[in-house]
């Protein structure tokens, strides 16, 4: 009797404990989706209504004054921005399909040192890499000038195009590569056991897998050359675009509203590139989500693809090249000084960055873990309640995390002052708004590439967890975050780098006494001392490289644990 | 009756793919739903297993109204015709994984989750990863994960599919003696006719949302209910013993 | 080869007057110490006011109660040595942070009014002006601005002069020879057509010395015969850098042969031992004040107003600055300070009103943007 009436209170407790966990994680669930979506509302969607509301100030009160008197003043610079974006997209493609076929095709360890190279120049450090493009290929430049005897002026337009090209290719190539790894090569064994000689393999075959893929680059490289400010300061001379002229609004004039409205109309055709951006992101999923068989890597001889094959090698060689320079560049600028007419080898600038504070190097890297940890977190969490929650409104949200994409960085940081600086949302000054103006504005990319993640992983596992008694919440912790560890890797990659290299966005954020190693690197180019800026970056590099190679190893050791 | 199906509904639109359906099923036996694509076997499967919303009807298991509630509120498990194991845990991990929403020890999991994988002939293989398995190691894991936590019904949609020939013969075999030493209900989705012919305790011939007939296999033998049933079943190839069981299928 | 280098000069200016430091006299605020025994004085020189609670009773500033930290957004970190001897004299912590003027005033407006630093160090005094159009920065006096040169400072106390910048050519000679140019002594120089292409300043908008520059040429050469002048200057500048420092990157790196710069500390060092030479125009050098001011609505306002009395009101605190800036400038903004004695004729320096430096900022870079512009279009 005391038997019976034990065993059926235990199982009323199970039954109430059961019910009681299956609230919880609904609750939980919902709780984390809220505070995500809040997040981005916050974050993203406010500081741009503030930006819109500082495009309507006009001297007597609040109209669209400011929109005509821009537009009609500025049309050139839009024009400028057009021409330049499409040929930037058009050149950056052409190299970052070659570069990805190149390398897709190697085999072994020189596939693994390509890929190196890749990764490496992901990590750019701002400044002291168009210091090396000007010192190898500007009007005196070592290439140009010195081997070639071409004195080419670089500061126009071409200029803006091929450095914007150049620095966008490892990006695209990277993504490109995903595309690449993903197709099926069972396609390419068909055709080769169909006699396809390899020329007609990659323009039957792999590039019209590769289709989808390519429209995304141009589409990217266009709407990042648009919101791209630097190249175009740096090395634009007398030409203009209008992401440079909102720099100069900003900096030279302080002029808040009028650089409000220019940021208004970039985000036109950028926030229309983005329907067409997802529109085919939807069909690389087709291409690449199907039922595949085979996936396995399979090597290409491009020497005996005939002229096309040409192509691709001679271009891939030359983004090779160009970023084997650009960092050899560097690192010599770190230990040559001039004398007389050349140069000697010296060690003076490693002593000096010796004594260097390296505080704003550990609060650099401090910022830059937490960025890449938090910002990962978020957007594996975004990514899933777009991709595969399929939440109400999410092509709503996917633009709105996609913005900080498309507006020049010291905008958003701009918008981030002018939403964060007072009540209720009183954050400037604290290292919070430096972390979150860095993820938010780093959130774009890293959502891109969970999501792509999460489109990989079967339907049918979250039935088995539910099937099994797992919530909507097992889904998460037992699916979807194991099945994004590779997408994990790349997005804390991709955020530490970035997080280390940025400055225009959070230039205003930044306070005294809270500095980041990359104003120590400006101060040392403003101030004319490009050893030590030299020596700086290549220790930013390190650093980053080392933590991407810990996390990698970590990654990597957790997953053979597993089995 | 244990299982007790009655008047389920579902329409794709304009379409309808389950029409008004209703059967029941005792304690422990397996039912086979026998149909050509497209003839809504797996759509009911879906509804009992709570992926899919029925448009009306009711689902009462052992007494209790289920087809409210959510999949993993529903004393039934399936065993999916991709397997749907988790690539990134070992063999026992994806065992024993739906015993911790029990509110069960990891000891005692681990015990029981030996003693199905015993069951199913991968002992050898707790700690191995799933992408080493082959097709039909994957199957016995998939079938292990979902009777471990000891359903009212377990639900099979075309689980072997996948196999060879060789391998599915065995495995049907396998399937049946474990069914019936675990006493276990099930309902098993399939197209082969021969499958369903040997497993089934009460076997349903589905066609367009509604079911044919639906009968012991040697009933159904006997008195085919149309010249569909006749001709889909090829009941004029076997030949059965006296208990029901088939002694002999004539080839083509 | 450098003959038109204007050593001498040079040394005179950027030299720091070493006999400064040396046995220099307290002079907290100059009507007090007047009647004060200069022996009683020099005791005092030796201990700080913080410290020595009773000596600042003939001191007129009194250390007020300060606590907390002070945000600094200056235009170099070097500053640091000077605000540690704050640090130790009244307890203040001080952070520092190097901001270009125009990023400050965009960053202050952006803020609006609830400004995220206190004192506001170095930079174009353009940007100051108009911060103080704004209402945006606080008003601050003491009793020593009495004796601060009234061209130096704002006539209301917003903001002071910390010292002056000056603006003068990076020659690269190596270039110059390759290219078989001379070396350009003066503004007029400039207009010669052999440097067609060879010249970068900075947009004026970005660079307070650039827009000194015009400032000061508009007004030498009065309005009409000043735009005349830039206009025929543009036709030989490449380009007009959007950055402060484009002009000595650019020399420096052998890109351009000559660079229309701010002159400093900083620049003399990055050229040495190179074949760059500076060179100071013959018919006039434009300079700038470097500003300072402490930002309305700040944290710790009292802090930075104290900074601000404190700096000026000792002589050893500015000649401490005029070693780190090792300029000498400072006596022209206070002319009363011993030690420190000015290198040059002040006639050299261009007749500036700086009255109209703030006031023309808008109409003049108007002016100045459709004058480049019109060069782009070509």
């Amino acid at each position: 009797m005391s038997h019976g009436f034990h065993v059926k209170n235990e199982t009323a407790r199970k039954v109430s404990s059961d019910t009681f966990f299956r609230v919880f994680s609904v609750s939980v669930e919902k709780l984390l989706k809220l505070t995500v979506l809040a997040l981005i509302l916050l974050f993203i969607l406010y500081p741009m209504i503030c930006i819109f509301m500082r495009s309507l100030y006009v001297e007597d009160g609040i109209g669209f004054s400011n929109y005509a008197e821009v537009f009609f003043k500025y049309k050139e610079n839009f024009l400028n921005s057009i021409t330049v974006g499409i040929s930037t997209a058009l050149l950056c493609t052409f190299l970052s399909v070659c570069t990805a076929l190149f390398v897709y095709t190697r085999t072994g360890k020189f596939k693994t040192a390509l890929m190196a190279v890749i990764l490496i120049s992901m990590v750019a450090p701002p400044f002291v890499s168009s210091l090396a493009y000007i010192q190898l290929y500007g009007r005196r430049g070592w290439i140009t000038y010195r081997l070639l005897g071409l004195s080419l002026n670089p500061y126009n337009a071409v200029g803006v195009v091929l450095m914007q090209s150049i620095s966008f290719v490892p990006m695209n190539a990277l993504f490109l590569l995903g595309i690449l790894s993903k197709i099926d090569t069972s396609g390419i064994k068909a055709a080769q056991d169909l006699g396809a000689r390899p020329g007609n393999i990659l323009k039957d075959v792999v590039l019209p897998m590769m289709r989808p893929g390519i429209y995304v680059t141009l589409l990217l490289s266009f709407v990042r050359s648009l919101a791209d400010f630097g190249t175009p300061v740096i090395i634009g001379g007398r030409f203009s675009t209008i992401a440079s002229e909102i720099y100069l609004k900003i900096v030279g004039y302080s002029d808040l509203e009028a650089a409000s409205t220019m940021n208004m109309f970039i985000l036109v055709p950028s926030v229309a590139f983005f329907f067409l951006y997802r529109r085919l992101m939807n069909a690389t999923g087709i291409m690449t989500d199907s039922q595949r068989t085979s996936t396995e890597p399979f090597s290409l001889k491009l020497g005996k693809c005939g002229l096309f094959g040409f192509t691709v090698v001679s271009a891939a060689a030359l983004f090779f090249i160009v970023m084997a320079l650009q960092y050899i560049c560097i690192f010599a600028s770190g230990f040559m000084k001039r004398k007389g007419g050349g140069y000697i080898f010296t060690t003076e600038y490693l002593h000096e960055l010796l004594k260097y504070d390296l505080s704003t190097m550990t609060r650099s890297v401090i910022y830059a873990l937490i960025v890449a940890v938090l910002g990962t977190f978020i957007a594996i969490l975004f990514a899933y309640f777009t991709e595969w929650r399929r939440l109400k409104g999410r092509s709503f949200f996917d633009c709105l995390v996609t913005i900080p994409y498309m507006i020049p960085g010291t905008c958003f940081g701009i918008g981030y002052i002018l939403a964060f600086n007072h009540k209720p949302f009183a954050l400037t000054g604290t290292g919070i708004i430096v972390i979150a103006n860095m993820i938010f504005k780093q959130l774009p990319t890293s959502t891109k590439l969970c999501a792509a993640a999460v489109s990989q992983i079967p339907r049918a596992q979250e039935a088995a967890v539910r099937d099994l008694g797992g919530s909507s919440l097992s889904v998460l912790k037992d699916v979807i975050l194991p099945g994004l560890r590779p997408a994990f890797f790349g997005s804390f990659s991709y955020n530490f780098s970035t997080a280390m290299t940025t400055a225009g966005a959070v230039i205003f954020l930044i306070n005294p006494g809270k500095k980041l190693a990359v104003f120590k690197l400006f101060d040392a180019v403003y101030s004319g001392e490009y050893a030590v800026a030299s020596l700086i970056s290549m220790l930013i590099i390190v650093i980053v490289l080392a933590v991407e190679g810990i996390v990698y190893l970590l990654s990597w050791k957790e997953k053979e644990n597993v089995s | 009756m244990y299982l007790e199906v009655k008047g389920l509904k579902k329409c794709f639109g304009e379409k309808k793919i389950v029409d008004d359906l209703s059967f029941s099923l005792d304690k422990g036996q397996l039912m086979c739903i026998l149909g050509s694509s497209g003839c809504g076997k797996t759509t009911t499967l879906n509804m009992i297993g709570g992926f899919l919303k029925k448009d009306s009807g009711s689902i009462v298991l052992d007494g209790e109204e289920i087809s409210e509630k959510e999949p993993e509120e529903r004393p039934v498990t399936t065993v999916f015709q991709s397997y749907a194991l988790f690539p990134h845990m070992t063999v026992l991990e994806n065992v024993t994984y739906g015993l911790k929403f029990k509110g069960i020890k990891k000891e005692k999991a681990k015990e029981l989750g030996y003693k199905y994988l015993e069951m199913t002939g991968m002992t050898e293989y707790a700690d191995v990863r799933i992408q080493r398995l082959s097709g039909g190691q994957q199957q016995r894991v998939a079938l292990a994960r979902a009777l471990v936590i000891e359903p009212k019904l377990c639900l099979l949609d075309e689980p072997f599919s996948n196999l060879d020939a060789a391998l599915r013969e065995k495995l049907r075999f396998e399937l049946k003696r474990l069914q019936r030493d675990l006493k276990m209900t099930m309902i098993f989705v399939t197209h082969d006719q021969e499958e369903a012919m040997i497993l089934s305790d009460k076997m349903a011939i589905m066609e367009q949302g509604v079911f044919v007939q639906c009968d012991t296999p040697k009933a159904i033998y006997d008195a085919p209910a149309s010249d569909f049933v006749r001709d889909f079943l090829k009941l004029d190839r076997i030949i059965f013993k006296e208990d029901g069981s088939i002694l002999k299928r004539i080839s083509e | 080869m450098k003959k038109r280098f204007f050593a001498g000069l040079l040394a005179a200016m950027m030299a720091l007057s070493a006999a400064g430091c040396s046995g220099s006299t307290e002079e907290t605020t100059a009507a007090a110490t007047e009647t004060e025994e200069s022996t009683a004085v020099q005791s005092e020189a030796e201990s700080s006011e913080a410290e020595n609670p009773e000596a600042s009773s003939n001191d007129e500033a009194e250390v007020p109660e300060l606590s907390g930290t002070m945000k600094v957004v200056a235009t170099s970190e070097d500053y640091v040595t000077l605000f540690d001897k704050f640090t130790e004299e009244t307890g203040v912590d001080v952070e520092l942070l190097s901001m270009s003027s125009g990023e400050v005033l965009s960053k202050l407006r952006a803020e609006g009014g609830t400004p995220s630093a206190d004192l506001w160090f170095g930079g174009g005094i353009d940007a100051f002006m108009s911060a103080k159009d704004d209402g945006l920065l606080e008003q601050v006096t003491f009793d020593a601005a009495e004796d601060l040169a009234p061209e130096y400072k704002d006539a209301d106390g917003y903001w002071y002069s910390k010292g002056i910048t000056i603006v003068g050519f990076l020659v690269n000679e190596a270039l110059t020879g390759e290219l078989g140019i001379e070396t350009p002594a003066s503004w007029t120089d400039l207009l010669d057509e052999s440097y067609q292409g060879e010249i970068v300043m900075s947009n004026p908008a970005v660079s307070g010395t650039n827009y000194a520059v015009v400032n000061a040429l508009l007004q030498t050469m009065g309005e009409e015969e000043g735009w005349n002048y830039f206009e025929q200057l543009n036709n030989n500048i490449a380009y007009y850098g959007k950055r402060g420092s484009d002009p000595l990157n650019k020399v420096t790196s052998d890109e351009f042969a000559i660079g229309i710069s701010y002159i400093d500390r900083g620049v003399e060092a990055t050229i040495e031992g190179s074949d760059i030479a500076i060179v100071y125009p013959e018919d006039g050098i434009p300079w700038v004040p470097e500003g300072v001011a402490v930002f309305k609505n700040a944290e710790n306002v009292e802090a930075a107003k104290y900074f601000v009395e404190w700096l000026f009101s000792s002589d050893d605190n500015l000649r401490m600055l005029a070693e780190i800036d090792k300029k000498d400038g400072i006596k022209l903004i206070k002319p009363s300070i011993e030690g420190i004695e000015l290198g040059y004729d002040t006639a050299i320096l261009m007749k500036e009103d700086l009255s109209l430096f703030g006031s023309g900022r808008e109409a003049v870079l108007e002016k100045f943007e459709t004058l480049m512009g019109d060069k782009a279009e070509e």
